[in-house]
């Protein structure tokens, strides 16, 4: 059959699980007031859209998202670049890399609040500093896998060093860079969820957390289905910009 | 002195003098070039032989600027080479990596002229264009190379390198990943942009015959540490014909001679 074949079969497993959930809980199988039908989740949902709550939820997170992550892309591209270029640079920078990488992310809040405060300073900053490694390692993966060929080449046309850099060394690395940049943008929504959590009154973050402390069980659920819907369009945007400047791989 | 010219009022180009080259392993090293001395006369087409693993690749990355050599110098119209230098043009014998993916067939060519102050940005479209026309590729300009075959691919190298119009062409063993018949067709169309244009190319190949139909001079090298073993002008007819000229009596003599000693060196250092 085509359908098997076909992502539309993905698209009606999730439908046939709503579904599932829809009945359960209108047969009162599961009663509980933890678990709402969908269909009241739905339209609490359409109502927190229209009245405008939601957008104001999601406007303070997408702005510290934007500027962690901008300025992730920024630091790392251009630390990742030292290091693949530079051996000084790596030899320098690669044991204190490896040193904070595997900080889990939500380990530094509290230390970021003491610096920072419980501000929009704090957040934006967790996220950058959750989102830098995956942009700075693959960027430097990237860089330091380009082929002697490409570099010769740049020499013999006797470009300059920023010349090939911009117009050899960046667009050589550039899907590397883009694979950390995609594996940052999943991170950064995760961290500013959290830090939302711990320290905040605005956000998606804090809206999901005060829905549950004050019973609005279906505000939570609403919440937790814009992350949901939030993560995938970041995602498939993504992956479309990726594939526009990647496009000279397709045959 | 090895001399290779074809009138005697020509000026050198390039000439080499003493190059060596020499690697160190750790607390080995290996001699990969001895002491070459070789003048390149303007005009000329002058390809290297040898044995494989006789440092000819390392010798034209040396004259190009690209490697250091241990001894030796090179002189680039009577100046010191210690980096590439301006009116030199390397053409790898890796194309599918030289040829920069990400860019289009025009703008790979524009690659060494786009960023020049004295040539405009219509000047420089039109350059390429010519040069793409010049190797038969105008109808692709916008084609990324991975929708080219080989032989395209390296036409686009050649354009590349064209279009900056360099003195010296310096070729890396450039048509040996391209099947035969492209292989031919690629021969021919370095001799005719060569004739057209009055560039010098120096030019690395493991293939006698190949050497034998382009040239105007072929030198055979010693297996490692190489040195010059065997010098030889040319002296055939240009246009050359892949037909005619193969098998004419010359060309065969030419073959035999170089080939026999290019064999004997690869099988004394076989065993």
């Amino acid at each position: 059959m085509k359908l098997l074949r076909s992502r539309l079969l993905g698209v009606i497993l999730i439908i046939a699980l709503l579904g599932l959930w829809e009945i359960v809980t209108d047969t009162k199988l599961v009663h509980s007031p933890s678990l709402p039908p969908v269909s009241a989740i739905l339209v609490d949902w359409v109502r927190l859209l229209i009245n405008g709550t939601l957008i104001a939820q999601l406007g303070p997170s997408l702005e510290r998202i934007a500027f962690g992550y901008v300025a992730a892309v920024l630091v790392g591209v251009t630390i990742g670049l030292a290091m693949g270029y530079y051996r000084v640079a790596y030899n320098l920078l690669e044991p204190l890399t490896e040193l904070l990488r595997p900080i889990p992310s939500p380990a530094y809040i509290p230390l970021a609040i003491i610096f920072l405060g419980l501000g929009d300073e704090m957040k934006i900053f967790v996220v950058f500093f959750a989102c830098i490694f995956p942009i700075l390692l693959n960027t430097y993966s990237g860089v330091s896998a380009i082929d002697p060929v490409q570099l010769n080449t740049a020499r013999t046309f006797r470009l300059t060093r920023a010349q090939t850099v911009r117009k050899i060394v960046l667009p050589a690395a550039l899907p590397s860079i883009l694979t950390g940049m995609r594996i940052s943008v999943g991170l950064a929504l995760i961290v500013v969820v959290i830090a939302e959590m711990v320290a905040s009154n605005t956000g998606i973050g804090a809206f999901i957390l005060n829905a549950q402390r004050f019973f609005n069980v279906t505000d939570m659920y609403a919440g937790i289905f814009t992350l949901a819907l939030l993560g995938y369009a970041l995602n498939a945007l993504f992956l479309r910009a990726e594939a526009h400047l990647l496009r000279y791989r397709a045959r | 002195m090895h001399r290779v010219s074809n009138t005697v009022l020509a000026a050198p180009v390039i000439a080499l003098r003493g190059v060596g080259k020499t690697y160190h392993f750790g607390n080995q090293s290996t001699e990969a070039i001895d002491g070459i001395d070789l003048t390149i006369e303007r005009g000329s087409f002058v390809s290297i032989i040898g044995p494989s693993g006789s440092g000819k690749s390392t010798l034209l990355q040396i004259v190009a600027g690209l490697l250091e050599p241990s001894g030796g110098e090179i002189l680039f119209h009577g100046r010191p080479v210690t980096g590439p230098p301006p009116g030199m043009i390397y053409v790898f014998q890796q194309y599918e990596k030289s040829i920069l993916p990400w860019r289009t067939v025009a703008h790979n060519v524009a690659l060494g002229i786009e960023d020049r102050p004295d040539i405009s940005r219509a000047e420089c479209r039109d350059r390429c264009a010519r040069y793409l026309e010049l190797v038969g590729l105008a109808g692709v300009a916008d084609r990324y190379p991975r929708q080219l075959s080989g032989g395209m691919q390296q036409r686009v190298a050649i354009a590349r390198a064209l279009v900056c119009e360099p003195d010296v062409l310096l070729m890396d063993e450039p048509f040996s990943a391209v099947d035969a018949l492209t292989r031919a067709a690629l021969q021919d169309l370095l001799l005719e942009v060569r004739e057209r244009l009055g560039i010098t190319v120096l030019f690395v190949t493991h293939d006698v015959d190949e050497a034998v139909y382009l040239s105007t001079h072929v030198v055979a090298l010693t297996r490692a540490p190489a040195r010059i073993d065997n010098s030889v002008a040319i002296e055939l007819p240009y246009p050359r014909d892949q037909i005619t000229t193969r098998e004419s009596e010359p060309f065969i003599a030419y073959r035999h001679r170089l080939l026999s000693r290019v064999l004997a060196q690869q099988s004394s250092g076989a065993a």
